[in-house]
């Protein structure tokens, strides 16, 4: 590039957002709802909108769960007890298969892969206070489906799809970094947005979208590749500990006292002591904390550990201490993670920026907000690209002529990614209620509906790429989204009138941020049909001056 | 080789600089870190680990941008050459003396 | 996360405050306010270190409300909402906008003084 850094990053900017725009306005969206992911599974759920939820005490959520496991997985080598709290209202247990002949390493839960194979592990959702089963309301991935969408994407194995994801954040930083090099006017153009101007209004709504949310930007691609940077970046702990036992030593070091601990079976048959003791001793050592999981090492047997960790609460790490007991004779074995080191406690307080668990509200409905203006800087991003590209072929275009295939190849994925995947998110919800509640393998039911949907949107936006499109689409968008809460009031216990009284306010809340966001798809569907409307008088002017032939417009992208 | 193809052909050079060069330069800091620190400054070999690999990130994000921002291509490989060649060798040598010992 | 009320809606009104005023020490908003050629002229300065003041404030009542590593990460979403609102006013009321800018202000003040109020009384 002989131009100036500037402009090389200028270049590197387009291109690095533009390649993988679309895979990251689908990251983003899914990431954004996922904030509020215990809440959409809660609101996919009716059937539990009625019931007053009573707090049921720790201990008796434990103790029912551990009655639970002792029926159904006594011989299983770990159980995970994950306790009710103020989003989450039932216990989640899960418990791995009994072992396999020598080989077979114990897995742990989905969020750390990449470097044991993974076993097969069973779970349930248990109402605290019976320890039973909840079998009333429907099955339904909820608000889990967008989350591991947005780095397990779906339909294919989950390592793929991670280094996709991955990849693609790679792009974006580079992209950010990039853009503020060569945004010169950052500051003099802070508050700049020009309405109504055509290409300058979509630069200033990219940055306004950008800079003034830059440090959640900034943060949430960077935290985002910290979360996986052990499957992405593994060189740091495998040099390391080269000849000091591997990865797994690296992990128990700088993790003590986690789950990934391997403790073998010794084959003599123990009963497992009592858990009510450890809690509360764990909870005096964490000052009144409560305990949030419960982690059992080979139950019944006479090496057991019983693991507890503390519950999420006002710290920003993810990383929690834990306590481990001796699972036959009810004595501590030790504390870990109550003083941090530095740096795994600036790895665990990235990890708990990404992850945004924070219990109040408002900071969450920021962090929203603030993904939000993700979304729409990639969007603009992405649609400055094709109108500036477009001012290519104006000539071309006026002559009757036709944009290049790279160009109409981009306008179609646009509208299918940016204007299609409000319309399948919204007809996952839609299917949610509609779908009968006994159809097999319902979850994977509803997901279906999302794929099919912005499968659909996707193939029309590809083969129609005009403003027209966009219109019906984004229309669709915001019929949809809005009439959440109507189709709410018709299949559930809970609509608007009654959730805004005497809640659930997780269901009101839900409402009204879907109708929020259906008015806000309307009002781009208002601002295209201007555009539209602009064109064609633009067009008019020009019939009048006699033209070399009939002009056959095609294309009419963004 | 007309101007357009030597164009792309430049292009395709630095995306691949930057992609494979930039990791592997990301990769190269990572590792370095992880033995250099407890060497030089003392610090816990888990806490060295993570923060070579915390850091890789920014390096591989700033490894790409150089690549795209020099001049030409070759400088842009020559770039990550020279920063590569002294990283492999400072991580040989502290494998050798650090690495395995206790 | 204790939620003290009164000093989250200090948060929030001192961004929006303080971004107003360093919107208006612009010449180009100030012409989106007061009509074109107009400039801030001698007020610019104070523009800007009572806009800076405002947002240091926020900062203040952030950490004061939400403690010293959360109350971070809440000021920067807090800015974030108050930049977006800025620009928004700008755009769609510029001929409000110093009334709205000025209204923030002092509901922004006077939350301060009342906050620290409420802390004497309680600590004697």
């Amino acid at each position: 590039m002989k131009e100036g850094f500037r402009q090389s990053m200028a270049w590197l900017h387009t291109w690095s957002g533009l390649l993988v725009g679309w895979v990251l306005f689908m990251v983003f969206a899914a990431g954004t709802a996922s904030y509020f992911k215990d809440e959409i599974t809660f609101w996919m759920k009716p059937e539990l909108h009625a019931v007053a939820q009573n707090a049921v005490p720790p201990v008796k959520a434990v103790e029912s769960a551990v009655a639970y496991l002792q029926q159904r997985a006594a011989d299983s080598p770990r159980w995970f007890i994950n306790l009710p709290n103020e989003r989450q209202p039932s216990t989640d247990v899960l418990y791995l298969a009994p072992p396999a002949p020598a080989g077979a390493a114990a897995a742990v839960t989905g969020a750390k892969p990449g470097e044991k194979p993974r076993r097969r592990f069973d779970r349930a959702s248990l109402d605290p206070a019976t320890g039973e089963a909840v079998s009333a309301p429907r099955v339904t991935r909820g608000g889990e489906f967008f989350y591991r969408l947005h780095f397990d994407l779906h339909y294919m194995p989950a390592l793929w799809a991670r280094w996709i994801v991955g990849f693609c954040a790679m792009f974006m930083l580079v992209a950010i970094f990039s853009g503020i090099v060569t945004h010169k006017r950052i500051f003099k153009d802070f508050f700049t947005f020009r309405p109504k101007k055509g290409q300058r209004s979509w630069l200033d709504a990219h940055n306004v979208t950008a800079v003034l949310a830059l440090p959640y930007h900034l943060m949430i691609t960077y935290t985002g590749l910290v979360t996986l940077m052990f499957m992405y970046m593994p060189w740091g702990p495998q040099v390391a500990y080269k000849d000091r036992g591997g990865e797994q030593a690296f992990f128990s070091e700088a993790f003590p006292g986690g789950g990934r601990d391997q403790i073998k079976a010794s084959g003599n048959r123990v009963p497992l002591a009592p858990i009510a003791p450890m809690m509360a001793q764990a909870s005096a050592h964490w000052g009144g904390a409560a305990v949030g999981r419960v982690t059992v090492h080979q139950p019944n047997d006479a090496n057991a550990v019983v693991s507890l960790t503390r519950a999420e609460g006002p710290q920003l790490s993810y990383d929690q201490p834990s306590m481990q007991f001796n699972g036959a004779t009810g004595a501590l074995i030790g504390a870990f993670g109550d003083v941090p080191k530095p740096a795994a406690e600036t790895r665990g307080v990235l990890y708990g920026l990404h992850i945004g668990r924070f219990g109040d509200p408002l900071l969450r409905a920021l962090f929203f907000l603030s993904g939000l203006a993700g979304c729409l800087m990639v969007a603009t991003g992405l649609l400055m690209w094709a109108v500036k590209e477009r001012q290519k072929f104006a000539k071309t275009l006026k002559r009757g002529g036709r944009v290049s295939f790279g160009l109409r190849l981009v306008d179609g994925l646009n509208l299918g990614a940016i204007a299609g995947l409000p319309v399948a998110m919204a007809a996952f919800f839609w299917a949610n209620r509609l779908l009968p509640v006994d159809v097999a393998e319902r979850g994977e039911a509803e997901i279906r509906w999302f794929f099919i949907v912005w499968g659909a949107t996707a193939v029309l936006g590809l083969l129609r790429p005009t403003l027209r499109m966009w219109q019906a689409q984004l229309a669709l968008g915001a019929l949809l989204f809005a009439g959440l809460p109507v189709l709410n009031a018709f299949t559930g216990p809970a609509p608007l009138t009654v959730s805004l009284r005497t809640g659930p306010t997780s269901v009101a809340g839900f409402d009204l941020v879907v109708i929020a966001l259906g008015l806000g798809l309307a009002g781009a569907a208002w601002i295209v049909e201007r555009k539209r409307r602009k064109s064609i008088a633009k067009q008019a002017a020009a019939k009048t001056q006699p033209p070399p032939s009939t002009l056959a417009t095609s294309g009419q992208g963004s | 080789m007309t101007i357009g193809v030597r164009y792309r052909l430049g292009v395709a050079s630095r995306a691949v600089a930057a992609i494979f060069g930039g990791y592997g330069i990301a990769a190269l800091s990572a590792a370095v870190l992880a033995l250099c620190l407890p060497a030089a400054f003392g610090m816990a070999r888990s806490e060295a680990a993570m923060t070579g690999t915390l850091a890789s990130f920014a390096i591989f994000a700033f490894a790409v941008m150089w690549v795209f921002a020099a001049r030409t291509a070759l400088r842009a490989w020559s770039g990550l050459v020279i920063v590569a060649a002294p990283l492999a060798a400072l991580l040989l040598l502290l494998m050798r003396t650090t690495g395995g010992a206790a | 996360m204790t939620t003290d009320s009164l000093l989250l809606g200090l948060v929030f009104a001192a961004s929006l405050a303080g971004f107003c005023a360093l919107s208006l020490a612009m010449d180009r908003h100030s012409e989106d306010v007061f009509g074109r050629g107009s400039t801030p002229g001698p007020w610019r300065r104070w523009l800007q270190l009572g806009g800076t003041a405002l947002l240091c404030l926020s900062l203040g009542a952030s950490l004061q409300a939400a403690g010293s590593a959360i109350g971070w990460v809440l000021w920067l979403g807090a800015l974030t909402a108050a930049a977006l609102t800025t620009v928004g006013l700008l755009s769609a009321v510029p001929g409000r906008f110093h009334w709205i800018a000025s209204a923030a202000a002092v509901l922004a003040l006077g939350a301060a003084l009342l906050h620290l109020v409420l802390a004497a009384l309680a600590a004697s």
